[in-house]
């Protein structure tokens, strides 16, 4: 299909760019692109899911590879996997449910289902192969089909390994893509209205009188704050300007055309404010596993600060944030340095830059790193749009969200590059 | 998909913002010069590995993020290369930016391949004019707005030279980039380009403007800091303007410049200058190591080895700025220090050191190998013990063990250095014994020669420069094979003739060596006193005095006793003429006298010569008139003759001048010097004493100068006996 | 309350000799089931010490009159009672083989017993593996008629399996899991004997063929986080993180290890060898320097006996200290543990853990009055454990109780 590969070359060639701001906007037009993507594979008759899977899976990879830092994308090529996977098995159920249960079928079924597995445990991440949820230990002993009777997902999940493979019922043919089309939708859907999402909830944790801090600009945080202002609360912010990008300002800007009590400070002078501070509200680039956080810089120094006074440190992310990966030396890996003139004049420098007199090596350094990560301890409250969650409990989201064996499988591409 | 791996600035303009015209571009991918010997021997310099990707990527990868649709790569030098290169490159395949060559093999100049260009008329609206070794992320949004609104109002502004703020280092007047130091005047409020000066000479310390340029702009900012970036934005008029003045060779020497002098067609230039973004060109060795120390320090982000802007591998930036690309066989005890760029599948030995270095890809290197600052392309071997410093090292080098490259050297594609050599520093090694004719390069020598508007200090150099590598090129036709590059070694050092070593280590990537450093810092100083002692001449006032024959004047105190002479002349003649008050003349001469701090002595000659000319001048026919006429200029101007005369030295002075005079200006006088002394002597604006001093320093003078003492001898005598024969005359009259 | 207790009644019962504590500990499970007041608990061990000299009989013939008492929970306890004596499993060759030699009365359990000490035999075959084999061919020995028989004859075979070695909460871990999915798997409810017998078997053997492959998922997850130039610190002797550095050593990944003495088994001194054959730049460090050198150190690196449900580890002595320094300086402590790993337990502190107790070789004599700590292994609570790597993928801490709540609730 060349016209969707022209989209997909387009889509990463902006990511190269970096040209796409923001990870909202980068997990939408994400989900978009492999709609196309899955709307234009034309799926064999048999395991229409593997063909989709397969589809969306070589174009992720690429996605991911353009811009190894944006996570989003990674974790909407994630997302739509789960989907397929998802829909796919609720055809599935409702294809058992349609063949009565009848001993003798499930005999069958089990014989056929006992000599598949086997082959599957040869791959990867043991049992878990075809089940949603991550690998448990109930999945290292009870292969999927045994729990057949037992109502839980897993069962079900080799049930549809079964069906799929033997050739059925042709009305599913062409209903899964379907379905999963519906469902990408919906995620489109929840990625755009996340910010009001969020917003909801802004009147439960900012009260009256309150003064809350925030560094740089986050959509998210601006939405909710003004969500919080229109239900008539009065509070104040505080503004951190999030040197070297000084977005703060701009926010500052929107805020007080919103209405808002503002104060702008220095990012220096956090620590001297945040005594008088009685919440951190701050937005995310994406949130880790481990319930730690990818951060617009200088943020970490802001969550120290506020421990330091036991403040609490609230991250604002849309579920598209969530990232099933765990931080393995993310100050480096997940961090992209930007140029220096962010910092400096390059002419007002060029002397020190000089290479021909003096020493040959530039003495002069600048480092210009875009991200921070806050480890999971220093938050104490993450709001998604589906509610209010611990940092150890984002785990749980994940699995929610996403399924195993998609991770192992993507887990290659963002370490490689 | 190679096309696409790209990266932009975050300033680059979304595409429709240019939709309405296409954007074009002139990619020069050929660098008109010899910079590059030996390497441009058999690769063209555009082609040219920069941190491991070629450069014409980083040109091409910038247009294109910049908004540019269309780009004319005009290809010289080994054009076949080029093309091979960017049809394999995908560039062509890349949607909404074309990329079309044009090949040429008799061009040796810039002007000639914009002549060629013109023929084709290919160029439909204004043009970014860019040669194929610049990079950049800089936006081309603003600068084009402002150039087409330029163009708007006046027709005649049809270029826009892209410059960014760098300082040049005073010691050695290069910038960080290894060009010359660049003096621009640029008008600060339009930006136009008034004066453009990128091969002053320091001998004189002095640079002179055109007095025009002051007389039609009130204000003219002069830098030294500015930095040309080689970026051009230019109306299709540029390319005529080409044709029509076919000597039009070097962009920046004869075009620019030609357009800044002549003021009949009164085109214009301006400049926009860039702060936050990165702009430079390569343009020698020097600027090459630059760029690439900026590109590691992510200068010119996006453009940056991490970020995959074109087709090049995957690389994973680490801490202190260690880029390592994915599969690298490195041994543990192996020190790879910051900001170093190593490549693909590159294999490192044991307690090997790199730092501030870049490796290319597939290298092997051996054990207790120690690289600094060093350029190292592909496939190089290089083996046990060897120690490079700040050299470059082509693809598929072969360095044998123990060998050690000194800072400065070049080592051509597959050159083979044998063991335990040590190659001297900025020596350029190469297979090539001498350069082949038909690189366009070579002609260009030659056009840069003759062109005559460089001024003959950077002329020399070049005209030497050229001889140095001529000779160097001989030397190797007869005794390159004898060149031993130590046993095993394969290739030819083209040896630095003197002439030319100061260029080398202005322009090799080693850093510039501590003496060389003091010689440079010594002859600055030395500039620094001539300035000095030239301002100190200047009239307080300071502004520039137009007619420069004034300043040349200023040189040595003769010319200015005559310029004086001139003045006090000048005033006297006024005086007489507007028969203006003595007293009034004196003032004035009194004022001249101070302005040029000379003595009364110079007045009173400078007046009396002035008398002189006076009394020359009006008509006489015979000599008895001309002494008429001086008697009677005399008497007239007695008193302000009188009033220099007050000691004996003035006197004689007098008296000396009018010998001069009457040697060398107006021989009339010559007969009648006895009588007109006596007629000073008369109206005693001379005394007696003053003669009789006069007559006794000659005394002993040679014949020559006795000439007039003779003829006065018998007044001499006279005024000797004056006494007595005073009396006897009465008596007789009685 | 009770488990004050219990470790008041351990604290106790250091000071006596190996037989005794066996034969008490093998009386304490029933009576915690019974959930007896601790006073029982001494009455018993009294009552026990007379007749039992040897362990092995004594604990068969204890089966024999137990056998209808089953529930995971008391071979639970039984495993925590039994581990007072037993020694550690990585380095006692001798105890095994001595059992082997021992004659014993109970075919059964002597042949379970066989059976997995030959399984054992087998190069890094993980003891809990080696169980379940073993339990599968007590399947297939079995001549039982009905699935109730069958798994009352499993229950006797996996309990003497763990008091056979106590101290390796992965061998109990590893049985519980397997009789947890006898018991339990709701499949066997609606098929004939045969199918479901011959279900069990090839379950088990299916769980010997993943638990294999549980060190190479495990080694897999690890490497992202085994970073360039960086530091490990490791302790003890563990298959699963030698299995982790020596992929990483393979995928060229450059780091150095900081080893732990391990005092008094040396197990440090081995795993630094076994480093040293894949030429990793090594260091030994004795078990106090841990602080000392903990600034250099990038991450520690454990295994673990045992993952309890808080999260927390039971790991080989010292691991609580280096995690506590570790946590002190902002390093990251990761465990690499399979999942039979994890246990059914929740100690709340030291003691509440039942010591497995090891003779320490001073090299001095040691005056009889001088009390010896003796106790094997240590807990080191979850908030010091940064992640785990499971078979089941990386994990936090809080995950692994959720994994527990799942399979047994």
């Amino acid at each position: 299909m060349p016209d969707v590969q022209v989209l997909v070359n387009d889509f990463i060639n902006k990511l190269r760019k970096r040209k796409i701001e923001g990870s909202q906007a980068t997990s939408r037009q994400t989900a978009e692109l492999l709609r196309s993507v899955i709307s234009q594979t034309r799926v064999p008759y048999t395991n229409q899911a593997g063909a989709l899977i397969d589809a969306v899976r070589a174009v992720g990879e690429q996605l991911i590879a353009a811009n190894p830092v944006e996570l989003a994308v990674g974790n909407i090529v994630r997302r739509v996997l789960h989907i397929i996977r998802e829909e796919d098995l609720s055809l599935a159920t409702a294809a058992v449910a349609g063949l009565g249960l009848s001993s003798v079928s499930d005999d069958e079924d089990d014989s056929e289902r006992d000599n598949h597995p086997v082959l599957s445990a040869a791959v990867v991440a043991a049992a878990a192969r075809s089940t949603l949820r991550p690998p448990s230990l109930q999945t290292l002993l009870e292969d999927v089909p045994d729990s057949g009777a037992v109502p839980h997902t897993s069962s079900s999940g080799g049930d549809s390994e079964g069906k799929s493979k033997s050739a059925d019922k042709s009305s599913r043919s062409r209903k899964l893509k379907h379905d999963v089309i519906e469902a990408l939708n919906e995620l489109i859907q929840d990625i755009t209205t996340c910010h009001e999402l969020i917003a909801e909830q802004a009147v439960e944790h900012i009260h009256q009188n309150e003064v809350i801090l925030t560094l740089g600009s986050s959509r998210t945080v601006l939405e909710f704050l003004c969500a919080a202002k229109e239900k008539k609360r009065s509070f104040r912010v505080f503004v951190a300007e999030g040197a070297p990008r000084y977005q703060g300002h701009l926010l500052a800007k929107d805020l007080v055309t919103r209405g808002l009590q503002t104060t702008l400070i220095t990012d220096s002078a956090v620590f001297a404010m945040i005594s008088r501070v009685n919440m951190v509200i701050v937005g995310a680039h994406a949130v880790m596993a481990n319930g730690g956080v990818i951060a617009p810089v200088g943020l970490n120094m802001v969550a120290l600060a506020a421990q330091r006074h036991a403040v609490p440190f609230v991250v604002l992310a849309g579920s598209h944030k969530l990232c099933p990966l765990y931080p393995h030396n993310p100050e480096v890996l997940l961090n992209e340095l930007r140029s220096p003139s962010e910092l400096l004049d390059f002419g007002e420098f060029s002397d020190c830059m000089d290479f021909g007199t003096g020493t040959a090596s530039p003495l002069l350094h600048v480092v210009n790193p875009t991200f921070d990560y806050v480890p999971p301890k220093l938050v104490s409250l993450f709001i998604t749009d589906t509610g209010g969650h611990n940092p150890s409990y984002v785990y749980r989201l994940i699995a929610d969200y996403y399924s195993a064996d998609d991770l192992v499988v993507q887990r290659r591409p963002p370490t490689a590059s | 998909m190679g096309a696409q791996k790209k990266g932009a600035t975050r300033f680059s303009e979304d595409p429709e913002e240019l939709a309405r015209v296409p954007l074009q571009a002139i990619l020069l991918a050929d660098s008109f010069t010899t910079k590059f010997r030996p390497i441009t021997l058999d690769r063209p310099k555009v082609l040219l590995p920069l941190v491991n990707v070629p450069m014409i990527n980083y040109t091409l990868a910038w247009l294109e993020s910049a908004g540019v649709e269309e780009v004319i790569v005009f290809c010289c030098a080994h054009s076949k290369q080029v093309i091979n290169y960017l049809e394999s490159s995908e560039w062509f395949s890349h949607p909404n930016f074309s990329v079309t060559t044009i090949e040429s093999h008799n061009s040796i100049s810039a002007g000639d391949a914009l002549r060629l260009i013109y023929e084709r008329n290919v160029i439909q609206g204004d043009f970014v004019l860019i040669s194929g070794d610049t990079v950049s992320n800089m936006s081309l949004t603003q600068v084009l707005k402002e150039h087409k609104e330029r163009k708007k109002k006046d027709s005649n502004a049809i270029m826009t030279m892209i410059i960014k703020r760098s300082k040049s280092s005073p010691i050695i007047h290069q910038s960080r980039l290894g060009t010359d130091e660049l003096f621009m005047a640029i008008d600060p409020n339009t930006k136009q380009l008034l004066y453009y000066e990128d091969k002053a000479d320091y001998s004189k310390g002095a640079i002179c403007l055109d007095k025009l340029l002051l007389a039609d702009n009130p204000t003219i900012s002069l830098h030294n800091d500015k930095q040309d970036c080689y970026i051009d934005i230019c109306s299709p008029e540029v390319l005529s303007l080409f044709t029509d003045n076919f000597d039009y060779q070097h962009l920046r020497r004869h075009f620019v410049k030609g357009l800044l002098v002549d003021d009949i067609m009164g085109y214009k230039v301006f400049t926009h200058e860039i702060h936050s973004n990165y702009a430079a060109r390569i343009d020698n060795f020097r600027s090459y190591d630059s760029i690439s120390k900026d590109i590691i320090q992510r200068w010119t982000y996006p453009f940056v080895p991490d970020v995959k802007f074109f087709g090049n591998s995957a690389t994973k930036l680490e801490r202190q700025g260690m880029y390592r690309a994915s599969d690298i066989v490195q041994s543990r005890s192996a020190e790879i220090g910051s900001f170093t760029v190593i490549g693909n599948g590159t294999r490192i030995g044991n307690n090997a050191k790199i730092s501030n270095s870049v490796v290319g890809e597939g290298c092997t290197i051996g054990s207790n190998v120690s690289i600094e600052g060093s350029y190292i392309w592909d496939n190089v071997i290089i083996e046990d013990g060897c120690k490079l410093m700040h050299s470059i090292v082509c693809d598929g080098v072969v360095i044998k063990s123990g060998a050690v490259l000194e800072p400065g050297v070049v080592l051509s594609f597959k050159v083979i250095i044998g063991q335990q050599f040590v190659v001297p520093p900025y020596s350029k090694v190469s297979l090539f014994q001498q350069p082949t004719k038909q690189d366009s390069d070579e002609e260009l020598e030659y056009a840069d020669n003759s062109s005559g508007i460089v001024e003959n200090s950077s002329m020399a150099d070049t005209v030497d420069k050229s001889n140095g590598q001529f000779t160097s090129e001989l030397l190797d036709e007869e005794c390159g094979p004898t060149y031993e590059l130590g046993t095993g070694g394969v290739g030819y050092i083209w040896s630095i003739c003197e002439g030319s070593h100061e260029e080398e280590w202005r322009h090799s990537i080693a850093p510039i060596p501590a003496d060389k450093l003091a010689e440079a810092m010594q002859t600055t100083d030395d500039d620094l006193e001539l300035l000095t002692q030239d301002g100190s001449v200047l009239p307080p006032s300071g502004e520039l005095k137009p007619d420069s024959n004034y300043s040349d004047d200023n040189e040595d105190p003769r010319d200015v006793s005559i310029y004086f002479e001139k003045e006090v002349e000048a005033t006297f003649l006024r005086a007489v003429h507007e028969n203006i008050k003595e007293d009034h003349v004196i003032l004035e001469v009194n004022s001249l006298r101070l302005s040029y701090n000379k003595l009364f002595t110079d007045c009173a000659g400078a007046i009396f010569y002035s008398l002189m000319k006076l009394a020359l001048e009006t008509p006489h026919s015979s000599p008895s008139e001309l002494c008429n006429s001086t008697m009677d200029v005399i008497t007239k101007w007695k008193k302000l003759l009188k009033s220099y005369l007050t000691d004996i030295d003035e006197q004689i002075e007098v008296i000396q001048k009018f010998e001069e005079i009457c040697l060398e200006s107006a021989k009339e006088f010559s007969p009648l010097f006895s009588k007109i002394l006596f007629h000073l002597y008369d109206k005693d604006l001379i005394q007696e004493d003053a003669i009789l001093k006069w007559d006794d320093e000659k005394k002993y003078a040679d014949e020559a100068d006795k000439v007039f003492v003779k003829q006065s001898e018998k007044f001499i005598q006279w005024l000797r006996e004056a006494p007595e024969e005073d009396d006897d005359e009465e008596d007789e009259e009685e | 309350m009770w488990w004050r207790s219990a470790s008041f009644i351990l604290d106790h019962r250091l000071q006596e000799d190996p037989p005794n504590d066996i034969a008490s500990s093998s009386k304490e499970p029933d009576t915690l089931s019974k959930l007896s007041p601790p006073q029982t608990h001494s009455s018993f061990m009294a009552a026990a010490d007379p007749f039992n000299p040897i362990p092995n009989p004594k604990i068969s013939a204890y089966y024999q009159t137990r056998a209808a008492h089953t529930a995971v929970v008391t071979s639970d306890w039984l495993a925590q009672a039994q581990a007072a004596v037993g020694h550690h499993p990585d380095d006692s060759p001798a105890p095994q083989t001595q059992l082997l030699a021992s004659p014993s009365a109970s075919g059964k359990s002597f042949c379970v017993i066989n059976e997995f000490n030959n399984w054992r035999k087998q190069p890094d075959l993980a003891e809990a593996v080696a169980a379940i084999r073993a339990l599968a061919a007590v399947i297939r020995a079995s001549e039982a008629t009905t699935m109730m028989e069958l798994e009352i004859e499993l229950k006797k075979a996996s309990d003497s399996l763990k008091s056979w070695d106590t101290t390796s909460i992965s061998l109990t871990a590893g049985c519980d899991l397997f009789m947890r999915y006898v018991t339990r798997t709701s499949a066997l409810e609606y098929e004939d004997f045969n199918s479901a017998r011959s279900r069990l078997i090839e379950r088990a053997e299916k769980f010997g063929e993943i638990s294999c492959k549980a060190r190479r998922i495990i080694a897999m997850l690890s490497q992202d986080f085994i970073f360039d130039g960086c530091t490990i610190l490791v302790h003890g002797f563990s298959r699963v993180v030698l299995e982790v550095l020596k992929t990483a050593a393979q995928n060229k990944k450059l780091f150095r290890v900081f080893c732990t003495e391990g005092r008094p088994d040396r197990t440090g001194l081995r795993f630094s060898n076994e480093l040293a054959k894949l030429d990793v730049p090594v260091k030994l460090l004795i078990d106090s320097a841990v602080a000392y050198t903990m600034d250099e150190v990038d991450m520690v690196f454990v295994g673990a006996d045992g993952v309890v449900e808080s999260g927390g580890i039971i790991n080989m002595m010292g691991t609580y200290q280096i995690a506590l320094v570790a946590h002190s300086m902002n390093k990251p402590v990761y465990v690499a543990a399979e999942s039979y790993k994890f246990a059914r337990l929740y100690p709340l502190d030291q003691k509440d853990m039942a010591p497995a107790l090891r003779p320490i070789d001073f090299g001095v004599p040691i005056p009889s009055k001088v009390e010896v700590e003796r106790s094997a292994r240590d807990y080191t609570p979850p908030q010091y454990l940064t992640l785990l790597f499971t078979d089941l993928g990386v994990l936090t801490p809080s995950v692994v109780s959720d994994e527990l709540i799942q399979l047994y609730l």
